[in-house]
């Protein structure tokens, strides 16, 4: 189906909610701000709504779709590793303490981007057809 | 005896007294002295019919009687002379950084050389696009919001006449400190924002922004649908870069890990090999993984085919134009060229070529003994991976450090886009994870090896002071700052760039249809061809397989 109109209006719907929400915020302290706030934000939740409906028209794609809970827990365990490091800051004063945490931290990230969320993306993956 | 004695004390006295009324004397002849000398030297100034004779050896353009005199009545003062130095140091810093940002927003050509080049003939309109329209998604998402989550709070930079219209810092606290989280005002540079600092900054960073944006097309080119990319694009420019920059450069928690709990200097990263090239590859991870492989670029068995780029010469003077901009890249990011240590913008500038340079033997060396041909893509990718990884430590290390930091760069990204390829079956059609994803981390990890302490930005680096000290010159410390950098971006920042790309696959979806992939992204996407009159010669079987067989 490729590029549409229906793409382009959407797109400039979300464009035109990015833009008085983000005005919204810089002059929220005002009631004007808090109406482009509220009006930007329900302008961005249309352009969504209208992505979503013409989502289909693209036609059948070279995706078999990945498994949610394997890519969940992939992104999961990224973040997990960086919370590790971040509260591993303050279990250790010692810099070679602080150095294992963050080694540690890095260690599980590096699983959850480099091993979890690839098995996931070749699961179903195209190739394998 | 004690006559003479009090005469002795009496005298001394009497000389003291005599010095001390000497030295008010001279005291208060000092500023008559100056005055008369600023007399002095306007009564020596040349004149208008001389001026008028013209001055083809330049020795009196530029004189006394170019200071701006604020009272003429009382003529030319010291303040006056003064106030000029002062803002002759914030204009030689505003040109230096403004022409820098030029060469920066420069860069853009060449990564959509590089990319295009590095792409199907049938794609090439599709990439040259996404090159193009990245700079004005990124540019508009930043000025309504990402710059001032960014730069929001950075306040305190002397050599840009202190930016203190940028003061809204949102902390938290945290295990009895206080840390930056993000910046709040300068929002459509508007209200006290809207200053000639704040201008000059943010056009700096605004070009860094969007040289990270534009890493991600080349992973997910040849497939990526463009009203995802220009979404995405928006996100990212407006949330996922300004929000880690700010940790970094806008005085937020990765900064402050210096001041707050003694690692090294904070988190240092000169230019950019992290907030810009690591963020902008590990964001080309998280959505190529979501995307998935090109059809025709793995077989059954898991092995990889090359999909042979259109045009290695528009890949080369792409190389070349980035390493250009590169000048702009890494000098630029003294913020002057006037006081505060700028004076190293020269150093920094030898370390960028001579890193690209070694980068590009790495790199050449490898494939050309591994692989038996001096590989001219892999090539490009070695200069452009010398100088991502020269990028953070340019400002605190040596030529030689450089050199070396290079070589590994070179040869690292190839061996990272076999890996890329081979065991994690990811198809990096331009190689932009390990380019800038890999050798942009090994350039943050080499900050807390090979920073030699020579440095001296004012005499303090985030506000810890002394200089940037690595592991090879005696502080440990600075080296964890740095992996707790690496550690945000390959946990924070690549997970929320994941999880924001997979809500957009669920509204919008990523990919184009298989139709549109095997015809080429040209037509269906831009409707229009990016060589109309080119003669298209027939794929490998493993590319141009049906559309129906691909979704099958």
């Amino acid at each position: 189906m490729a590029a549409t109109k229906s793409q382009g209006k959407s797109f400039t719907l979300f464009i035109v909610g990015v833009t008085a929400a983000a005005a919204g915020i810089a002059y929220f302290s005002s009631g004007m701000g808090k109406l482009a706030l509220i009006g930007g934000l329900i302008v961005l939740a249309l352009a969504f709504g209208i992505f979503l409906k013409i989502k289909p028209d693209e036609g059948a794609i070279a995706d078999k779709g990945q498994p949610a809970a394997m890519r969940m827990a992939g992104v999961v365990a990224a973040i997990f590793g960086w919370v590790i490091v971040v509260f591993g800051l303050n279990l250790s004063t010692s810099v070679s303490g602080r150095m294992t945490t963050t080694l540690i931290g890095i260690a599980v990230s590096l699983v959850g981007s480099l091993v979890l969320l690839p098995i996931a993306a070749n699961k179903n993956a195209i190739w394998k057809a | 005896m004690k006559i003479f004695r009090m005469a002795s004390a009496t005298c001394a006295l009497a000389i003291l007294i005599l010095a001390g009324a000497g030295t008010v004397a001279r005291a208060d002849a000092a500023p008559s002295a100056s005055a008369a000398e600023l007399k002095d030297a306007a009564s020596k100034a040349p004149t208008t019919s001389t001026l008028a004779a013209g001055d083809p050896g330049g020795t009196i353009t530029g004189t006394v009687s170019d200071v701006p005199v604020s009272d003429s009545k009382a003529g030319l003062s010291l303040g006056d002379v003064a106030n000029q130095v002062g803002q002759n140091k914030i204009g030689i810093n505003f040109t230096w950084t403004l022409l820098c940002g030029f060469l920066v927003m420069f860069m853009q050509a060449g990564f959509a050389m590089v990319e295009s080049g590095l792409c199907r003939v049938k794609n090439a309109n599709h990439t040259y696009m996404m090159n193009f329209f990245v700079y004005g998604c990124g540019l508009f998402a930043y000025w309504i919001l990402g710059f001032a989550i960014q730069m929001g709070g950075a306040a305190g930079n002397g050599n840009l006449g202190g930016l203190q219209p940028l003061v809204g810092e949102h902390t938290l606290s945290l295990f009895g400190k206080t840390w930056g989280i993000f910046g709040q005002s300068g929002m459509f540079l508007s209200g006290h924002s809207y200053d000639v600092g704040v201008m000059v900054i943010f056009l700096f960073q605004m070009v860094f922004m969007d040289t990270a944006l534009t890493i991600v097309t080349g992973a997910c080119a040849e497939r990526w649908k463009f009203l995802t990319f220009s979404v995405s694009s928006v996100l990212m420019g407006a949330i996922t870069y300004p929000l880690f920059a700010n940790w970094a450069w806008g005085g937020g928690w990765l900064a402050q890990l210096g001041t707050n709990l003694g690692l090294g200097k904070g988190y240092a990263d000169f230019a950019g090999s992290g907030v810009v090239h690591s963020v902008g590859g590990v964001t080309a991870l998280a959505v190529a993984l979501i995307i998935g492989p090109r059809i025709g670029k793995f077989n059954r068995n898991g092995s990889a085919n090359a999909i042979i780029g259109h045009d290695i010469s528009a890949v080369l003077i792409g190389c070349f134009i980035l390493a250009f901009g590169w000048f702009g890249f890494n000098p630029g990011s003294t913020l002057g060229a006037s006081a505060a240590g700028c004076l190293r913008i020269g150093s920094v500038a030898v370390n960028t070529m001579l890193a690209g340079c070694t980068g590009t033997f790495g790199a050449l060396l490898y494939m050309w003994s591994m692989k038996g041909k001096p590989d001219a893509s892999m090539s490009a990718n070695g200069l452009l991976a010398g100088l991502v990884a020269i990028t953070a430590p340019s400002g605190f290390v040596n030529p030689i450090a450089s050199g070396i930091i290079g070589l590994i760069a070179g040869v690292l990204v190839c061996l990272s886009v076999a890996f890329v390829e081979n065991t994690l079956k990811v198809d990096d059609p331009v190689g932009a994870i390990s380019v800038h994803g890999a050798c942009g981390l090994w350039g943050v990890i080499s900050v807390g090896l090979f920073a030699d302490g020579t440095s001296n930005y004012g005499g303090a680096w985030n506000g810890v002071s002394g200089s940037v000290t690595g592991l090879f010159y005696g502080d440990a410390s600075q080296l964890v700052a740095q992996l707790v950098g690496v550690s945000t971006l390959i946990g924070f920042v690549f997970g929320f760039s994941y999880a924001l790309n997979w809500v957009l696959d669920i509204f919008l979806g990523h990919r184009v249809s298989a139709e549109s992939e095997v015809a080429g992204l040209d037509l269906p996407e831009m409707g229009q061809l990016g060589y109309p009159e080119f003669v298209f010669t027939p794929e490998p079987a493993t590319m141009s397989v049906a559309a129906h067989a691909a979704v099958a």
